[in-house]
């Protein structure tokens, strides 16, 4: 209970410097802003819809990718259990690919993709799969011997040892590597929309600060950090759910 | 029910020292045989080879059963095959869920009675595998492959992480129930005292990887079980006969 009360706690003790600093000086207040101008700006882009329609967007893209992703990067990674041959192949090409910067893909990405949405989909995609296939591989291969011995010794066909143990003990493997894409999925359409775009925050972000508009460009901020826990909150959640069981 | 002739296997390539050499072996329905020998000579060897798990050079091993379909092999190790992600009665579906049970009746049925045989609580059902303390968790292990209803059990050190008050409960309840059922038992172990409680016979396995002595146990007494044999006279006879022979198998 007495906790509760602490959490806020920083966040308004940060609040409150940023206001002393700032208040009554506009020339602090052309770099920093202010809390209340944040405020105002906050309300004013509510009110014209703006802040929920490029929040939704950027939201649309890393959702969109992150599902994709997810469910095709765990399925490519369990798959990889059936055969070896095939993993030893796909390994050396999957961590290249993963440890590219996603910075190196964007502006081809947006060349072949477009300016649209899809682009951005498909950044926040390629973020996600690579984790998923890693993680899922590496969970489908560490399943405890003694429980592929069991299904060996009472004759469980492959299909059956896959169903019935590297699926349900690779789950934990597949939901860490949820709780770390959904992250990438986030920063992968942000880039996107940061270097070529018609919406979304980062869009709304790179636009502001073109014109020195330090108060859109924090609230865009805000809103990234309140998807971003939003997000996660999402995958704890599914975590919960799955774990449970 | 189970035959092994002129066995031979080596984990390395053709031409390198063999772990298991022209070893033969019976056990016979009803029959509880046990295998003692020094540590690496082979024994969980052996026994992955009946299972199926290693596939042997030479030989032979026959496993005779009327009924093809029917499993003729249960597996109990030492640490416990349960899996984490299920309560304890998920976990006794197994033989179900693979197709390998008639019914789910059958399976309840047959739940119900190995629990009352190995003195477990229903509740145990609804908890998972970690919850539970070792001796239970070996309980449970040991009903999740009678529920596949095997012909032979291979039984490798189960009881030698159980405290040994469990442990002599365990043997007592296993005990009756290879008897009961008619099943036939294969265990190894490194106790001397619960080789000769449980068994019909002792196999001596020496460092070449055959046998060197067999031990017929005759208690013949009409309610023999484990716990009762241990304090007749003959127990301590047969104990001092294995003991030499170990002695001399160990030290080669
Ligand atoms: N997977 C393996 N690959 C290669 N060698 C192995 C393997 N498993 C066991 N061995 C070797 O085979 C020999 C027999 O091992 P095994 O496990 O059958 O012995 P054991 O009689 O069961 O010993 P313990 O009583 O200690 O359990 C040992 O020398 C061991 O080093
Ligand atoms: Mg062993």
């Amino acid at each position: 209970m007495k906790l509760l009360f602490l959490y806020p706690l920083p966040l308004i003790i940060f609040i409150a410097i940023w206001h002393f600093l700032t208040v009554g000086q506009p020339d602090r207040q052309f770099i920093f802003s202010s809390p209340s101008q944040v405020l105002n700006t906050c309300f004013s882009l509510l009110k014209s819809g703006e802040l929920v329609h490029q929040t939704g967007v950027t939201v649309f893209e890393a959702l969109c990718g992150f599902i994709f992703g997810t469910v095709i990067g765990s399925f490519l990674g369990l798959s990889m259990w059936y055969s070896r041959t095939v993993a030893k192949i796909a390994k050396p090409y999957i961590t290249a690919i993963a440890t590219i910067p996603i910075f190196a893909l964007a502006p081809i990405i947006i060349v072949w993709f477009g300016i649209g949405i899809l682009s951005k989909v498909m950044l926040a995609f390629l973020s996600t799969v690579t984790v998923s296939i890693v993680q899922s591989y590496q969970g489908a291969m560490s399943v405890e011997p003694r429980f592929l011995r069991l299904m060996k010794v009472v004759g469980a066909s492959r299909w059956q040892t896959f169903k019935h143990v590297v699926i349900p003990s690779s789950l934990i493997w597949v939901i860490n590597a949820m709780k770390l894409s959904i992250g990438l999925a986030l920063l992968g359409a942000f880039i996107g929309e940061f270097i070529s775009a018609e919406e979304g925050l980062g869009y709304m972000i790179v636009k502001a600060s073109g014109l020195y508009d330090m108060s859109t460009v924090l609230t865009g901020v805000i809103a990234l950090a309140a998807i971003a826990l939003f997000l996660t909150g999402i995958v704890d959640q599914i975590e919960k759910r799955l774990l449970k069981q | 029910m189970l035959n092994i002739s002129e066995l031979s296997f080596t984990y390395g390539k053709a031409g390198s020292p063999w772990t298991i050499k022209d070893l033969s072996l019976s056990v016979g329905k009803n029959e509880i045989v046990s295998i003692l020998g020094a540590s690496g000579c082979g024994k969980s060897t052996l026994l992955n080879l009946i299972a199926g798990l290693l596939l042997a050079q030479t030989g032979k091993i026959e496993l005779s059963e009327s009924d093809k379909s029917k499993q003729k092999i249960g597996y109990i190790f030492q640490h416990d095959p349960l899996f984490p992600w299920q309560n304890v009665e998920k976990n006794l579906q197994l033989s179900l869920k693979l197709g390998k049970a008639p019914s789910k009746e059958w399976i309840d049925k047959h739940i119900e009675q190995y629990f009352k045989l190995f003195h477990l609580d229903k509740q145990v059902l609804k908890k998972f595998p970690q919850e539970l303390s070792g001796g239970m968790r070996q309980r449970v292990s040991i009903i999740q492959a009678l529920l596949f209803n095997p012909q032979l059990l291979l039984l490798d050190e189960p009881f030698s992480a159980l405290d040994f008050y469990t442990k002599l409960c365990l043997e007592d309840e296993f005990f009756q129930l290879v008897k009961e059922q008619n099943k036939a038992a294969l265990l190894v172990t490194h106790d001397i005292e619960e080789a000769i409680a449980m068994s019909d016979r002792i196999l001596i396995m020496s460092k070449n990887g055959s046998f060197s002595n067999e031990f017929i146990l005759d208690f013949a007494t009409e309610s023999r079980l484990p716990s009762t044999v241990r304090s007749s006279s003959k127990f301590a006879q047969y104990y001092g006969q294995i003991w030499s022979e170990l002695k001399a198998v160990i030290a080669q």
